[in-house]
């Protein structure tokens, strides 16, 4: 078996995607192999990584979107129209 | 079936989204659009209770985050997207910003994003992977974050086809989770 296979099956196993009779083998073999066993924790911190990583990607677009309406011209009115609310303070 | 939803959600949303080019370009129309609608009355709420710009935006943005989120999972959607978006963002400047009576520590938020992105050591480790393992940070990111089909993770990061994508995607998995593991036994603070 390769090693993406493992990681493939190591998925199955933490989303709860495998079928019965994979995922019965799976437990076993997690049970006997205490590596595999740490993989899968590994692995579990690897998708909240992720998770983070994406949502990081996506707060930086939004500032971006952010600078464009509060910096460029063809925003003036809209962002007046917002700093005027925040105006004496 | 959930990436069918996802991909109806958002044609409904973001024309053009086949295009992986168009993607990025498309999600920033998504947000200018959601930004003219809903951050206005967001600032005005804010505003009329005592908060900064600075703090409106930050919340804007996190209700930006949660409403993407909810687009691309297959929780149901919310009827008003303005109105959810509004209603968001004023709650949490609710938990977060508004003066108590007795000055209650604000710390005690339900809802808090990536709250382990300031552990000290997940964030070395995740500059660390932003860096060495930025391209394979990106596919997964687009995998499991964005919830992209894998023919369009193809088409984006130049894979010949869904089993390519599909191999380099558990490679880099495997990759991660290595260097993870690795740099986490290096710093004491990583596991709870």
């Amino acid at each position: 078996m390769t090693s993406w296979n493992e990681t493939e099956q190591i998925e199955a196993h933490i989303f709860g995607s495998a079928d019965t009779g994979n995922a019965l083998v799976f437990e076993a073999r997690m049970l006997l192999d205490p590596a595999l066993h740490d993989k899968v924790l590994w692995q579990r911190k690897a998708y909240e990584m992720i998770g983070h990583y994406g949502r990081k990607q996506l707060k930086l677009e939004i500032d971006a979107v952010h600078q464009q309406l509060f910096t460029q011209p063809e925003h003036i009115s809209f962002a007046q129209k917002i700093r005027l609310l925040f105006i004496n303070r | 079936m959930r990436y069918i939803l996802h991909i109806v959600i958002k044609r409904q949303f973001m024309p053009g989204i086949n295009n992986p080019n168009n993607l990025i370009a498309n999600r920033e129309a998504f947000f200018i659009d959601l930004y003219k609608n809903a951050f206005p009355a967001v600032a005005k709420y804010i505003s009329r209770m005592g908060g900064s710009f600075d703090e409106a935006r930050d919340v804007f943005h996190d209700a930006l985050v949660i409403y993407y989120e909810k687009t691309v999972s297959a929780l149901p959607m919310p009827d008003n997207s303005i109105a959810y978006l509004v209603g968001t963002a004023k709650n949490l400047w609710i938990k977060r910003y508004r003066k108590t009576e007795k000055n209650i520590p604000l710390d005690n938020i339900d809802f808090t994003l990536g709250e382990d992105e300031n552990m000290p050591s997940s964030s070395r480790i995740m500059r660390f992977l932003e860096t060495a393992g930025k391209k394979c940070m990106e596919l997964l990111a687009g995998f499991y974050y964005e919830q992209l089909p894998l023919t369009e993770i193809a088409d984006r990061f130049g894979y010949s086809g869904v089993r390519s994508a599909t191999v380099q995607k558990y490679k880099c998995l495997e990759k991660v989770r290595e260097t993870i593991k690795e740099k986490a036994l290096t710093y004491d603070d990583f596991m709870e």
